[in-house]
């Protein structure tokens, strides 16, 4: 029903006589299996026979909750039973494998995520902790073919960072040292991600989402957080250099000012004691770069934008700034009109707001 | 989204044709969803019919032809796929889930239904209520689904939509809800499915309702929300989910209701985004598609209407934006 991307063609679709007759079989017959399932599971004959149907239903429509939801019921008796057939291992690969094959085909279905979500909960409730840790630790693999495929996969990120926390929570702690997270490799995997495409917005959130867990565990002190604050900006303004005009990385750089500003929620600071001689510091450097650029890219209205996210910054730690006029601000202003007139009501609130 | 009663706005008589609404052929479109049962497609999508015909009434409520489908006939429907438990199934069969629920609150909120119901099924609203509040996670104020245990912020609205259409908000705490979406806020402003989750505006659309009928929109930073929401819009006046990713008419509505809740609609450029709706019509048998010339179905219909009725396009009636 929600169809995306599918081109309509020109003018209406006359199907042939032969082609209605088969749709006409196709339907009987997924109608038939439907039912079939549906009589099986009011007389609550959960078998192995009706989850095979239910297999081939969900591969013919994995959108069907409700047969997820019986398949659920059904995989609840058989692993009761007294005498089981199959041991609760095997019903779990079964299904890793269906869930598997059918998310490489429908990958943004969201029960398909949610049946293996149930899945691996449940094998921790059957199999213990250990098994589980196992289970949620081969996930990763599966999320990053799925990442390969579709970098920008919604359900696989969110996925990611919901099996990241499982296997933290089931690591089992060294001796007296703290619990490791997997906040490092997960780090590592954004950059790996952002090299391959800067514009993977997804990566880069995920990385700011990393990072105070990083410092906290790397027991950073004040001049390692100052470090890692530079190299993340270093990092930044490379990649404005290499595609100004792509809104993922001014996005990461605006995350970046916005851990400066000393209105940032103390969780989310990434060196605690900042003074507004170096916040200063920071917005000057940053506004030179950004200015250089322009002598290239005259035209990026996001460049314009940055300086007077720069300017707002710099007037809320220091008010008799000499590294800007009004003037200068007025002429970004005008830039942004100039150049962005799809939104140019919020400029003109800018305008406003500023006093320009 | 609901509807509200507002005046009729003239006609689109002397319309430039690339700036016309193809309102009668929408209207059959959608009368023509239910009687397509020798598609195999009717069948494969049976388990979003109740959303559909929530989709399909609203688009024609806003239309002006609130009167295309039979009253009785979609009353008795959305009864039948009642469960006892209080919650609504997709269709009859289909077992109940939040989302149907809410469609099947908001679709007896439009044909002001609820003294039916009572009649029906005594004491139907209580139940209802009852089930949508029994999804809520007492510990983190956030709701499942259903009883399989999915959690997400859209069921979170869905939650407090239907619930406040029913007048029974009392029933679920609203404050623990609220602290929920607050901490699913990230620092580009957005919202995400769950805390840490990447902005996404189909998100912010079910955080900014969930906060707009809470009355709670002082924690959202609006600015910096503001700001992103009006980049979703493209050079091709269509808007986008996410930074970087392709238009798509159903944000049309996800976009611009957030950005109507935030008194901020006037920060993207209306009259290209007007058009870019109009190119998604198939002009010819009706519907609208996520892009012009794409296969048209319910879901962006809807959407693409609801987005012309913020826009104010003559002759729509107009739409709440939660």
């Amino acid at each position: 029903m929600a169809s995306h991307g599918i081109s309509r063609g020109a003018g209406p679709v006359v199907r042939s006589e032969e082609a209605r007759q088969k749709e006409l079989q196709q339907i009987t017959a997924y109608r038939d299996l439907a039912d079939l399932v549906s009589t099986k599971m009011a007389e609550r004959q959960y078998t192995v026979q009706v989850l095979g149907q239910i297999t081939k239903l969900l591969n013919e429509n994995p959108e069907y909750y409700t047969i997820w939801n019986h398949r659920r019921r059904i995989l609840i008796a058989l692993v009761a039973e007294e005498a089981p057939r199959q041991s609760p291992d095997e019903l779990l690969q079964g299904d890793l494998q269906l869930t598997f094959a059918l998310l490489r085909k429908f990958p943004k279905c969201y029960w398909i995520w949610n049946h293996r979500n149930w899945l691996l909960r449940e094998g921790e409730a059957l199999m213990g902790a250990e098994a589980a840790y196992k289970l949620w630790s081969g996930e990763l693999q599966l999320i990053n073919k799925m990442l390969h495929a579709d970098s920008r996969n919604f359900h696989a990120w969110g996925y990611r960072r919901f099996v990241v926390s499982q296997i933290e929570r089931l690591t089992p702690s060294q001796h007296g040292g703290s619990q490791q997270s997997l906040a490092e490799s997960e780090f590592e995997y954004t950059t790996k991600m952002i090299k391959t495409n800067l514009s993977n917005f997804s990566a880069w959130h995920n990385r700011s989402q990393l990072i105070p867990n990083i410092l906290r565990e790397r027991e950073a002190d004040p001049q390692t957080r100052r470090d890692f604050l530079g190299a993340e900006l270093s990092l930044i303004c490379e990649a404005i250099n290499t595609d100004p005009f792509d809104q993922s990385i001014w996005f990461y750089h605006q995350y970046l000012l916005s851990i400066l500003s000393p209105s940032c929620p103390p969780h989310q600071l990434v060196v605690q004691d900042l003074t507004n001689g170096e916040r200063q510091g920071y917005y000057e450097h940053e506004m030179q770069y950004i200015r250089e650029i322009l002598e290239d890219e005259a035209d990026c209205k996001w460049i314009y934008e940055a300086l007077l996210g720069l300017a707002e910054a710099h007037m809320e730690v220091d008010a008799g700034t000499g590294s800007f006029t009004t003037k200068d601000m007025r002429a970004w202003l005008d830039e942004l009109k100039r150049l962005d007139p799809l939104r140019r009501g919020r400029w003109e609130d800018l305008e406003r707001r500023l006093s320009l | 989204m609901s509807l509200v009663s507002g005046p009729g706005r003239g006609g689109m008589a002397g319309m430039p044709v690339e700036m016309q609404l193809f309102v009668d052929k929408h209207v059959s479109y959608i009368q023509s969803l239910d009687t397509r049962k020798d598609e195999l497609e009717y069948w494969l999508t049976e388990h979003l019919r109740l959303n559909g015909l929530y989709w399909g009434l609203t688009a024609l409520h806003l239309l002006g032809h609130a009167h295309a489908l039979p009253r009785t006939g979609i009353l008795d429907f959305v009864l039948s796929c009642l469960h006892e438990s209080g919650g609504f199934g997709a269709a009859p069969g289909h077992d109940a889930h939040m989302l149907y629920t809410v469609s099947g609150v908001q679709i007896l909120a439009t044909l002001d239904a609820f003294g039916e119901l009572e009649e029906r099924v005594p004491g139907g609203r209580q139940k209802i209520g009852k089930f949508i509040a029994g999804l809520q996670d007492p510990e983190t104020g956030t709701f499942a689904g259903d009883e399989w245990g999915e959690q997400d912020t859209r069921f979170l609205y869905g939650a407090l939509n239907a619930l406040s259409l029913m007048g029974l908000l009392e029933l679920v705490d609203v404050e623990k809800a609220v602290q929920h979406v607050h901490s699913c806020a990230n620092f580009d402003g957005g919202y995400g499915t769950s805390p840490g989750a990447e902005s996404h505006s189909g998100q912010v659309f079910t955080c900014v309702g969930a906060l707009t009928i809470a009355g709670r929109l002082d924690l959202v930073n609006q600015e910096k929300l503001g700001a992103w929401l009006s980049e979703r819009q493209l050079k091709n006046g269509g808007l986008n989910g996410r930074p970087e990713k392709k238009e798509d008419v159903c944000y049309s509505w996800w976009v611009m209701s957030s950005m109507a809740m935030l008194g901020k609609l006037h920060w993207i450029d209306g009259d290209r985004l007007t058009r870019f709706i109009l190119q998604c019509q198939d002009p010819e048998l009706g519907g609208l598609a996520d892009r012009p010339g794409d296969m048209v179905d319910v879901f962006h219909t809807v959407f693409g209407i609801a987005g012309l009725s913020l826009l104010k396009y003559p002759g729509l009636e107009e739409v709440d934006p939660v």
